[in-house]
Formats: structure tokens, sequence, C-alpha cells
């Protein structure tokens, strides 16, 4: 658990997790803090949060065949 | 299929049903087919982002459903069936669908550090008004571009940080679809992302996007 005022690389080393929304609440806490009075911290932050959600939405960019779910569907009706 | 045995290229855990899950806990048909209707989709994206093809991918998931079907006894209601889920589709993938892939070397990629996108797009001159980086290297590439410098990452990292993009799963989520714990998920995806920010970046330069991009900003 971090106790005290963090450092600016305290906040960089926890920047992962805490986008990952795996800090507890204390620990997200203290860098939200940080992140509300470090505007440097807070442009990396920002970047780094553009980037994950870029990432994502390019990959779930994916179409699945419509009729995937039907034919699934009907393998298991022959399994059962 | 045991806790314990992780998930990875030439190690396929047996998927023997855990005869330890009381029948309470079990799901009934309905509910079982329920979820894995909802399952479907996501593990058909992470199927195509692991093979790489689309008849591959519908083939993994089939074959995924059918053995999920068939050891359905052994997930617990109320845990998470995508964890459950994507663990048999990991093992299918790499019992049966592993391709070769051009996979970068780890001396290439393993010096990448923390913020390197953020560095290199401020060395790069590509600021915005407010004197903030550019976080729109990415935009301006394709999906297939993009997935691409995932697909070069070395396994182990490859793996965690597909599971990590493609579905919002949380590290200990991550951590039983791969059968590892959850410091090594933690550490997969630190080290992943940071190799893959290099390679997006080498990317983006190969592709002239960081060229495009810096004299657009100076217009």
């Amino acid at each position: 658990m971090i106790e005290r005022d963090l450092s600016c690389e305290e906040v960089l080393r926890h920047l992962a997790e805490y986008l990952d929304r795996e800090l507890t609440p204390g620990e997200r806490a203290q860098v939200e803090e940080h992140l509300r009075t470090c505007e440097r911290c807070a442009r990396e932050h920002r970047f780094e949060r553009a980037v994950v959600d870029e990432m994502r939405a390019k990959l779930r960019e994916v179409e699945m065949p419509g009729d995937l779910v039907a034919r699934i569907r009907r393998t298991l009706a022959l399994e059962s | 299929m045991t806790d314990t045995d992780e998930v990875h290229p030439g190690h396929a855990p047996s998927l023997a049903p855990m005869t330890g899950t009381p029948a309470a806990d079990r799901c009934t048909d309905a509910e079982f087919e329920q979820l894995l209707g909802e399952g479907v989709e996501p593990a058909y994206r992470l199927a195509l982002r692991l093979t790489g093809n689309r008849q591959d991918a519908e083939d993994l998931v089939q074959d995924t459903a059918l053995r999920a079907y068939r050891f359905r006894s052994s997930f617990a209601r109320g845990s998470s069936f995508r964890s459950w889920f994507y663990r048999i589709l990991l093992n299918g993938f790499y019992t049966s669908w592993r391709r070769r892939r051009n996979e970068a070397s780890m001396d290439e990629l393993e010096d990448a550090h923390d913020l390197y996108l953020y560095l290199r797009s401020s060395e790069a001159g590509m600021l915005g008004p407010d004197s903030t980086p550019l976080a729109d290297t990415l935009s301006r590439m394709t999906t297939d571009q993009v997935a691409s410098a995932l697909d070069a990452l070395p396994d182990e990292f490859r793996t965690a940080c597909t599971l990590y993009f493609m579905e919002d799963l949380s590290y200990q989520e991550i951590a039983e679809s791969l059968g590892v714990p959850v410091g090594t998920v933690r550490s997969r995806l630190h080290r992943g992302r940071r190799m893959l920010q290099k390679r997006l970046w080498k990317l983006a330069c190969e592709l002239g996007i960081v060229g495009a991009a810096h004299e657009e900003v100076k217009r």
C-alpha cells in the first residue's frame, strides 16, 4: 500500500496498473491526487490512455461470420 | 483441467473434467448455452488474432465450443466463463493451430522502456497545441498493421497482450486463462506493452506515418 505523497517516478511505475484499474482504492486515490497536481504526469497519463484505447478499438474491428453461432449450435445439437 | 498448468506452446494440459465440481455449482445446459452464445464473438476475435486467418479462427472457435460443451461439468457457476473458455481455446490453439510467425527477436524489442511512444513522439516534434505529444499515430494505421505489431511479439508476451487488448479482462482473469500467477501476468503485460510500443513506432516510421504527422503539425 502506498502511504504518502507519490513522486513522479512512483506514479510512472504504477501508471499501467492505474490504467488497468488494478490498484487498491487508496493507491488509486494517491495516483489521482498526483495527476491533479502534476501536469507532466497528467500529460503522460492521457497519452498512455489514448494509446490503450486506440489499440483496443483497432483490434476489435472484427466482424464475425453471421452464421457462426448457428453452426456451433448445430454441432452441439448433434453432440447431444 | 488443472489450475496450475500453464498454457504455452508445446504443452496441452489435460482437459479431463474436474470431478470435484459439485453438481449444485454446475450450470444447467440452458445456462451453459447462453454463456457460450455470448462468448462466441469475443472468442472469434481472439482466435482471429491468434491464427491470422478467418477460416482457422472459425475452426478454432468451433473446436473450442465443442470441447467446452463436452467438459461443461468442469465449469463452476459464478466463476469467469471467459477465462475458462479462453483457456480451452488457447490450449487448442497451441496444440493444433500454432503457425509459423515472423517473430521479432528479443534483442530487437527488449530494450524498450516506459513511455516509449510518448518520448519518441516528442522527439519527432509531433506535438499538439498544448505541447502534448500526438497520440494519433495508431489512428493512422490500419487494423492489420496494428495487429502485425502485436503478432511480432514473442509468444508469452503476445498471448498476454492479446487477451489484454482484445477483451477487458482483469489481471486475475488473464492469469486464469493462461494458467499462471497474477504476478506473471503483470510482468508479461508490462514488458509486452513496452515491446509493442517500440514495434509500433518502428512500423510507423517504416510506413511514413511519423514524417507525415510531423508535417501536418508544422502547418
